[in-house]
């Protein structure tokens, strides 16, 4: 099989569940969710080949080129099976909705351009697919009109920025090298001065610091986050956003090569340095900003800023270990963030869109599922021990300490503290507390929510337990970074200065808690009573007239709120309103009277006479 | 050998845990000039609550309890206990401050299913007040880790069985005494005992536990009060061969502890914040530089 197949499959599929869901609703149910089961059998079967071949050569002269290797296929099988989860979860959630025709295209589109990223073996049919995808999701998030509209107009006016920025990278890089092989731009550019390569990781930095949304240039993420269908944000947040890391690893370290991107600057000027310290600051803001949201997609939205900055972190360190705790961290972030904004969706589901944090409460025992996927999702993005998180941020945190960088890892640190808060608040707010009374006869989710929400808990704890199992391809990608390899097994890392044994963890816990469970058996039964049945300290709390985790953090959102704003938003929403204005004034020059613009002609022709006449240039 | 470790240490975490219960009553008692309950008070409670019956809101509320507790139990195992640490091998200090999550969190979930705006607050102070002293421990523990070069809590008792203390030795001292700033917070002592508060919020999180409920939330308690002051043992006073000497340090620990605890009168959660974000983040930051100054 090959890949033009794939991305064939990938492409095609798209337009013929259009075509399909013309014909009747069942028929493209079926159809989007096969193509995309299809997707991940077929890259799966990828696995530990490298494959390179041109597709097309007559574009510009230029041949496109579609290759796969272990860092492609690391990211295409995430990218395939996440999109097929949420798909799934799309059946009932977009069920009676209008226009699901054209959602089912565009989510279908945006899977299958993201699969073409990532297999691009050339920068031209990288930039075409990178674009595809950026339209299609711009087109997305729109979807549900009203504030999704300047939601989806604040992304796409980042996006064409990082484009832009992009294509000023590539057609310097073509005009010095000759070429846009990525395989042959590896080798070329290496030769190159500190100076070009600087500019090279700068521009191209920007282009995917945007799409992965490290600060400042992260305005664009919690709107559109928070307006898109929720089950396109899982997708949106787990791997389209992290198509920015992608990036990254390839200019930082495909293309500049590791040798390149180390030695740029000096001293604590150091690029890779600096780019660190931006990741530092990305976990840190983002995630007391968290603290402050009551709307469930927003507080979602903001960790996942933040969760970028580990990644950057990890990546920009430049130590093994780091990179391969930075990678391993974008694939767990996806599974987490996709598992908890799909936990959300179910609720939306069935309180009628409500996400409000303050409005509900008490859904654990309506809706069990839905909760453990938040509960498990919230493990995962605190990085409790034996779930996948803790893992990653292992990795990140030992690499800071040991490489001497105590600040980097109290930034990363204090950012998982503040996370504790934030996310207890969501899942508290959601599941557990007061039950609203107008929620008391709410259904459990349908089979099809079911299904990926109990997958991605499942795989959660599967990761958490034996993160051999992705280590060892994320192992091979570091390695052919040129940096050593790990010594990793199944349950763990060993190394001279602290080894991580995940399974000895989770015997104990499991023991632990076994033992305890006895020790509480062996009390007297208890007995169940309702939830408001409760001890009051002799003073009766009236029935469903407070909600007791309203400003569940007051004390501290007191401290902190003033200096918790997002000015980066702020500054460009000015900037943004500055050119409309100078815009709208230029556009009282265009009066619509033909005599005016003789005028102008008239006023302009004397302007250059004088200017001849007075100093003669020309 | 590493067996019997595991049986045992949690075993001597909780008669240590307990036996400070009720040694901190007495001590209590007896500066208030009365004469108070015998030590052996808190065992006796707990023998007799499970011989009682508990109302419960729910299957979460029984397993956030057990997840509390076990929580508790597994932490043990990673501390070093005079030179007894049986899953050393297992993770460092990195992990041992992510179990230490373990236990309020259950609590916390456990507390969730109630409605009630008591375990509500309580729930609330206690997040924030962890925030408030995590801030100066992190910085804390990453200048202990920076200054032996080590992720692991054995290889930082070993550095300093074969020199002084962390706590009287060049760079560290800094932070020893930031650490002793926090060490009431950490325990939830007074004046950081807003958490419990039991006049003000009716004991907080634990007020809707009775029965065996109660009794597993007691032995957390005395766990999570043996790790707090085991923690600073080992860090900072240089652990122990043995675990009698290392009794004997976490019991002169405890002590002083409770004087603090006895002078002072509980602060409001914002207070403590402040507080805790201002001198000892202050004195925790500059010692983290000087360790990084010495270094270089």
């Amino acid at each position: 099989m090959s890949l033009e197949l794939l991305l064939a499959v990938a492409f095609g599929g798209s337009f013929l569940t259009y075509l399909f869901s013309k014909i009747s609703t069942r028929l493209r149910d079926g159809c989007a969710v096969f193509i995309s089961l299809a997707l991940v059998a077929m890259v799966a079967s990828f696995y530990g080949t490298t494959v390179e071949g041109s597709f097309y050569s007559g574009f510009l002269g230029l041949p496109m080129i579609l290759r796969t290797n272990m860092l492609s296929w690391f990211f295409a099988i995430a990218v395939s099976s996440l999109g097929a989860l949420a798909v799934i979860f799309s059946l009932s959630y977009m069920k009676d909705r209008k226009r699901t025709d054209f959602y089912y295209l565009m989510f279908l589109l945006v899977n299958a351009a993201m699969l073409g990223v990532v297999f691009s073996g050339d920068l031209v049919s990288f930039f075409i697919f990178w674009e595809i995808m950026s339209w299609s999701t711009f087109l997305l998030i729109s979807y549900n009109r009203g504030p999704a509209l300047s939601a989806g107009m604040k992304y796409i006016v980042m996006s064409i920025f990082g484009s832009m920025a992009m294509l000023v990278g590539m057609l310097s890089l073509f005009v010095t090298k000759g070429t846009l092989n990525i395989a042959e731009l590896s080798t070329l550019v290496a030769s190159s001065s500190p100076g070009y390569l600087l500019f090279l990781v700068v521009i191209f930095g920007f282009a995917f610091g945007i799409k992965n949304a490290v600060m400042p240039l992260h305005t664009w993420l919690p709107d559109a986050y928070a307006e898109a269908p929720s089950p396109f944000t899982a997708v949106l947040s787990g791997m389209l956003t992290r198509m920015g890391m992608y990036g990254f690893l390839l200019i930082l370290y495909v293309i500049v090569s590791a040798a390149g991107t180390l030695q740029l600057g000096s001293g604590v000027f150091r690029f890779h340095y600096i780019l660190a310290w931006l990741g530092a600051v990305t976990i840190v803001i983002p995630t007391f900003i968290a603290m402050l949201q009551n709307d469930a997609k927003k507080l979602l939205a903001w960790h996942g800023i933040g969760q970028g900055g580990y990644m950057i972190v990890g990546i920009a360190y430049g130590t093994g270990l780091g990179i391969a705790g930075g990678i391993f961290h974008t694939l767990n972030h996806a599974i987490y963030i996709v598992l908890l904004f799909l936990s959300v969706a179910a609720v939306q589901y069935r309180t009628g869109g409500v996400r409000d944090l303050n409005s509900l409460g008490g859904l654990i025992k309506k809706m069990p599922i839905a909760f453990l996927g938040g509960l498990l999702g919230i493990c995962g993005l605190i990085g409790i021990p034996m779930t996948n998180g803790f893992v990653s941020k292992w990795l990140i945190y030992k690499t800071l300490i040991l490489g001497g960088s105590p600040f980097l890892a109290f930034a990363a640190l204090i950012g998982t503290w503040g996370t504790i808060l934030s996310v207890y608040k969501f899942l508290h707010n959601m599941f557990l507390g007061q039950l609203p009374e107008k929620y008391k006869d709410i259904r459990p989710s349908p089979v099809s929510m079911k299904i990926p929400i109990i997958i991605l808990s499942g795989v959660i704890l599967l990761f958490g337990i034996l993160p051999g199992i992705p280590l060892k391809v994320i192992n091979s990608i570091s390695v052919s970074f040129g940096f050593e390899s790990l010594s990793v097994s199944l349950w763990g890392i060993a190394s001279e200065t602290g080894a991580l044994n995940t399974i000895n963890l989770f015997a104990a816990v499991l023991i632990g808690c076994f033992l305890v469970g006895f020790l509480f058996r062996a009390g007297k039964k208890s007995i169940p009573v309702d939830q408001e049945n409760t001890y009051a300290a002799g003073a009766a709390v009236p029935r469903g007239k407070y909600h007791y985790t309203v400003d569940f953090y007051n004390p501290l959102y007191r401290m902190i709120t003033p200096y918790l704003k997002d000015f980066v938003d702020v500054f460009y929403m000015k900037l943004a309103g500055w050119t409309g204005q100078l815009c709208a004034g230029v556009r009282r020059l265009y009066t619509g009277y033909v005599g005016h613009y003789v005028m102008y002609i008239v006023l302009f022709l004397a302007l250059l006479i004088f200017v001849q006449v007075k100093w003669s240039p020309w | 050998m590493p067996i019997l470790e595991i049986i045992v240490s949690p075993l001597i975490a909780l008669i240590i845990g307990l036996f400070f219960l009720g040694l901190s009553r007495k001590i209590m008692a007896r500066i208030h000039w009365r004469y108070g309950p015998p030590i052996t008070q808190p065992l006796i409670d707990i023998i007799r609550l499970f011989s009682q019956r508990s109302v419960t809101h729910g299957r979460l509320f029984h397993l956030g309890m057990i997840l509390a507790l076990a929580g508790s139990l597994v932490v043990v195992l990673f501390l070093p206990l005079g030179r007894w640490c049986p899953l050393s091998g297992s993770g460092g200090m990195l992990v041992i401050l992510y179990l230490m999550l373990l236990s309020p969190f259950g609590i916390a979930l456990s507390g969730g299913e109630a409605a009630n705006p008591n375990t509500s607050i309580g729930i609330s102070r206690k997040l924030l007040l962890a925030l408030g002293y995590e801030v100066p421990l992190l910085l804390i523990l990453l200048s202990v880790m920076t200054r032996y070069q080590t992720i692991s809590i054995v290889e930082v008792v070993d550095a300093q069985q074969g020199a002084s203390w962390a706590l009287f030795s060049a760079p560290l001292f800094i932070s020893g005494i930031a650490y002793i700033l926090i060490l009431p917070a950490i325990l939830g002592i007074r004046p950081f005992e807003m958490v419990k508060a039991a006049q003000e919020i009716s004991s907080g999180p634990m007020v809707e536990y009775g029965g065996q409920f109660l009794a597993l939330a007691t032995l957390q308690h005395a766990l999570s009060e043996f790790i707090g002051i085991a923690l600073f043992v080992n860090l900072f006073l240089g652990g122990a061969g043995n675990p009698l000497t290392f009794f004997l340090k976490m019991l002169v620990v405890f002590i002083l502890g409770l004087f603090v605890n006895a002078a002072l009168p509980r602060l409001r959660i914002e207070q403590a914040i402040k507080y805790l974000w201002r001198w000892p983040t202050l004195i925790a930051f500059m010692g983290m530089i000087v360790v990084l100054v010495v270094r270089r």
